[in-house]
């Protein structure tokens, strides 16, 4: 075994290298054809815990068996996702890495708030199984009991009561469109500012706040402790049923809708590798639709309804273009 | 209360399940190993390990994730001892007196107690958490801003403590300090000091930014000796010393106590955690002590102090966490992400219908601190070999180590740059005789500070008397007030018979100098 001469290893170091200038010089199409020929990367731009980390996570072994590689989850938090989402628009657009990421309202956000170096449209949507909305909550104990009373009280006196909310996000765009359309003053409201969904639950929960205006699907833990005023939503939501629609409070608002959030792609991998994407669109699909992968992910309380890419992309863009339109009242 | 029926249950689940007690130990070292190495917080630790968890059945994963982090929280306290570098901004305030005990050749016993301070701490957390883990949890959720700002001014307080050679030094210090805390966006979602670097957008990485303040200064002063204790016979690592800490730590009681109540406290508060508890622990122990004058020179009690509050914070974490679902911390974040992973939502419903469960997870957390006792003495007996090896060969390795640490984790190159950024602004900090500590203190506090002050005056319109509809917060200035009150008023009293004695001396020495010229008059 010893008798490897630096011929051979001159040999074998030639050989690679003409095996990855191969590589580099091989036109796309045959690196299509072999796609995938090894593990593809799952960018999270979240800490580890969040709900696209766990959603990743409890979704890849049945994405894998479809893909028929491994898949790595990268997690690059931070920013808002803009570190994240630069991270995926820098690698090659050869499929080898996927984004798990809340598509909206991120990435509208950090192009209009935070003058992120990409487009909303540089990102194609493979399947956003994972819809949340803007729920209007009080505490459990509060006197409180509906959306109605709320304005009224607000209308009466903007000051009395105290009002939770996220700045910069779809919520507070929700919570400004609302009081707009009840012709209440919004500069003259104790509004509390967090900076996170997390916070202002707790805060609505323990009744540091009168009201909160946050994503809907967090609070599902915490149902106990709180009662739903207004969801902004079309129509019912079957994870929470029982929280009345905010078109029932009487009120007529726009809205806008909250977190979408599952699997994307570049658009220039779309562009420029239709086969690859192709490939990305059936496994997802197949994953989704598999009954397994919904029953256990329906344990985790996390998503797997199968919309397609047209129709993720259509919601994402539809979000985009609200955001862009009510961006005064996020600033 | 306590659920008897319950417990019987729970015991009967821990002992069937003891498959996953052997879960403990390797997560004991993990934990330990991972935030003995600066750079690496008790979060990280966590998450580095929570993909494995998947893998485990739920019991076993709990008990593994639990397990790290009753290491982690412990692990910090080794380096900030024997280097006085803290392993994680929760074991800051265990440098204070730690390492000083370390320069006395006392580092045995230093870790002794920081050892046993924490097992016994630790214990009696979760001991109270069984008998209180649901009205605790309500009476966290009713915690608001305006209390958690009292909070932090108590926090701030702090600095008081800390001395310096100059007074406004040390203010300007912490107000630099506060600065830097608050860049990024704040939480009305306005952006500050940022320079248009994303990263910064989240603020300055406490971590690195710790280290890097910490590290200079102290690398710097290490280099001019050959091993970090100077004395040689003083250099030894004896399992007997170590024991001996841990027994000493029985003798302050009070300490203990008044650490772990607001250690308990502080931790189950979310989005606090237990870096800002040691702060307050040691702080309040230095104030109320007798032999105030000897804390930060190597006092024992400042190392109890300091510890009692970041192991007991772990139970009040584990309590907001098991009654309401909510993360008191970033540890406890990931642990409710491995319950989600095993379809357990943890929450009201979880503790309503799962409490045989709970009391099983809390029992087997008081296991874990007592194993980590075995352990820990086996764990700080190898680190503490650190101290026979020469200088020049620890320093280069140091560096790597807590650089790689910031790098590691998240595979950003921003960690690397801050503790680069840090290292050289403490380093002129310390050149221009800047307490350092004061910084950290700063940015620790700052964004806390910021926060609450903002959002208490967003609740109240800008109405001061808005307080005296929160008796919480009431109470917790009246509490602080009194404590310093007294404090003003032993310090008097302890001035007043200082200054009487001294002039008793005076006087004698007069007299005796009388009688001596009249003696020697009467001679001549």
């Amino acid at each position: 075994m010893t008798d490897f001469t630096r011929r051979d290893a001159f040999k074998i170091t030639a050989g690679g290298l003409a095996v990855a200038g191969g590589l580099v010089a091989m036109p796309s199409i045959v690196r299509a054809a072999n796609y995938p020929s090894r593990p593809i990367n799952v960018i999270v731009p979240f800490a580890t815990g969040g709900y696209n980390d766990r959603l990743s996570r409890a979704f890849m072994p049945y994405l894998e068996k479809e893909i028929g590689q491994p898949m790595v989850i990268v997690n690059k938090p931070g920013a808002g996702t803009q570190l994240g989402n630069s991270y995926a628009l820098n690698q090659p657009a050869d499929g080898y890495s996927i984004l798990c990421t809340s598509a909206a309202p991120y990435i509208p956000l950090t192009v209009l708030l935070q003058n992120a170096p990409y487009k909303v449209e540089d990102f194609a949507m493979l399947n956003l199984p994972s819809r949340d909305y803007t729920l209007a909550a009080t505490s459990a104990g509060s006197e409180i009991k509906t959306f109605a009373e709320v304005i009224e009280k607000l209308k009466a006196d903007p000051g009395s009561l105290s009002i939770g909310v996220q700045p910069a996000s779809a919520d507070y765009a929700n919570m400004i469109l609302a009081f707009q359309a009840a012709e209440i003053d919004p500069t003259k409201l104790r509004i509390v500012t967090y900076d996170g969904g997390g916070p202002a639950r707790n805060a609505t929960a323990g009744a540091q706040v009168d009201v909160g205006f946050v994503g809907g699907e967090g609070f599902l833990p915490l149902k106990s402790k709180i009662r739903p005023l207004a969801i902004f939503a079309g129509e019912k939501v079957d994870w929470f049923p029982e929280a009345p629609l905010v078109s029932e409070s009487g009120l007529k608002t726009d809205f806008v809708e909250g977190s979408q959030r599952g699997w994307a792609v570049t658009t220039k991998l779309r562009n420029e590798q239709p086969e690859i994407y192709k490939f990305l669109v059936g496994a997802v699909e197949r994953a989704s639709k598999n009954p397994k992968a919904i029953e256990t992910l329906k344990l985790q309380e996390l998503a797997t309804t199968w919309y397609g890419p047209e129709a993720s992309d259509k919601a994402y863009l539809d979000n985009a273009a609200k955001m862009a339109k009510y961006v005064d009242l996020l600033k | 209360m306590i659920d008897l029926s319950a417990f019987q249950d729970a015991l009967g689940i821990m002992f069937s399940s003891v498959g996953s007690w052997g879960w403990i130990v390797p997560g004991l070292i993990v934990g330990l190993v991972f935030s003995a190495i600066p750079g690496i917080s008790i979060t990280m630790a966590m998450a580095i390990v929570l993909p494995m968890s998947l893998y485990m059945d739920f019991f076993s994963a709990i008990v593994f994730l639990t397990s790290v982090y009753t290491g982690a929280g412990f692990g910090g306290s080794v380096p900030a001892i024997l280097m006085n570098i803290p392993g994680s901004p929760s074991s800051f305030a265990t440098t204070f007196d730690g390492y000083a005990m370390s320069k006395k050749g006392e580092h045995n016993e230093a870790l002794g107690y920081a050892l046993f301070a924490s097992t016994i701490c630790g214990i009696g957390g979760y001991l109270l958490l069984l008998l209180v883990v649901e009205p605790l949890a309500d009476i966290v959720l009713r915690i608001g801003p305006v209390e958690m700002f009292a909070v932090a001014i108590w926090g701030m307080l702090l600095l008081g403590s800390l001395g310096s050679t100059y007074i406004s030094r040390g203010l300007l210090a912490a107000a630099f300090g506060i600065l830097l805390g608050t860049v990024g966006m704040n939480t009305a979602g306005f952006t500050r000091g940022t320079m248009g670097i994303p990263v910064l957008l989240d603020g300055i990485a406490p971590i690195p930014a710790m280290i890097g303040l910490l590290a200079a200064g102290q690398l710097l002063s290490l280099a001019g000796r050959d091993y970090i204790i100077e004395a040689e016979g003083a250099r030894e690592v004896s399992v007997r010393r170590i024991l001996k800490g841990c027994w000493g730590t029985l003798k302050f009681p009070g300490v203990l106590l008044r650490g772990s109540i607001i250690g308990i406290v502080i931790g189950a508060v979310p989005g606090v955690g237990s870096s800002i508890g040691n702060l307050i622990a040691y702080a309040e122990t230095k104030r109320t002590a007798k032999d105030s004058a000897t804390f930060g020179k190597g006092n024992p009690k400042g190392v109890v102090a300091a510890e009692s509050a970041v192991a007991s914070a772990e139970g009040g974490s584990m309590a907001t966490m098991l009654a309401l679902g909510i993360p008191g911390g970033g540890a406890t974040a990931i642990l409710i992400a491995a319950f989600m992973m095993h379809n357990i939502v943890p929450g009201p419903s979880f503790i309503e219908t799962q409490k045989p469960m709970v009391y099983a997870i809390i029992l087997n957390n008081i296991v874990q601190a007592i194993v980590l006792l075995a352990v820990g003495i086996g764990f700080i007996y190898v680190a503490s070999n650190i101290v026979r090896v020469r200088t020049r060969y620890v320093l280069p390795a140091i560096l790597v180590i807590a650089t790689l640490g910031t790098y590691a984790v998240t595979g950003e190159t921003a960690g690397p740059i801050t503790l680069f950024v840090f290292a050289l602004l403490g380093y002129a900090l310390a050149r221009y005789q800047y307490p350092v500590a004061a910084v950290v203190v700063g940015i620790l506090l700052g964004r806390m500070l910021e926060t609450e002050f903002l959002r208490s005056y967003q609740l109240s319109g800008g109405n001061p008397l808005y307080i005296l509809e929160r008796p919480g917060a009431l109470a917790i200035f009246a509490v602080m007030f009194a404590s310093l009150a007294m404090t003003a008023w032993g310090k008097r009293k302890q001035n007043k018979a200082e200054a009487e004695e001294e002039a008793a001396m005076l006087r004698l020495q007069q007299e005796d100098a009388a009688r001596g010229a009249h003696t020697t008059a009467s001679k001549g």
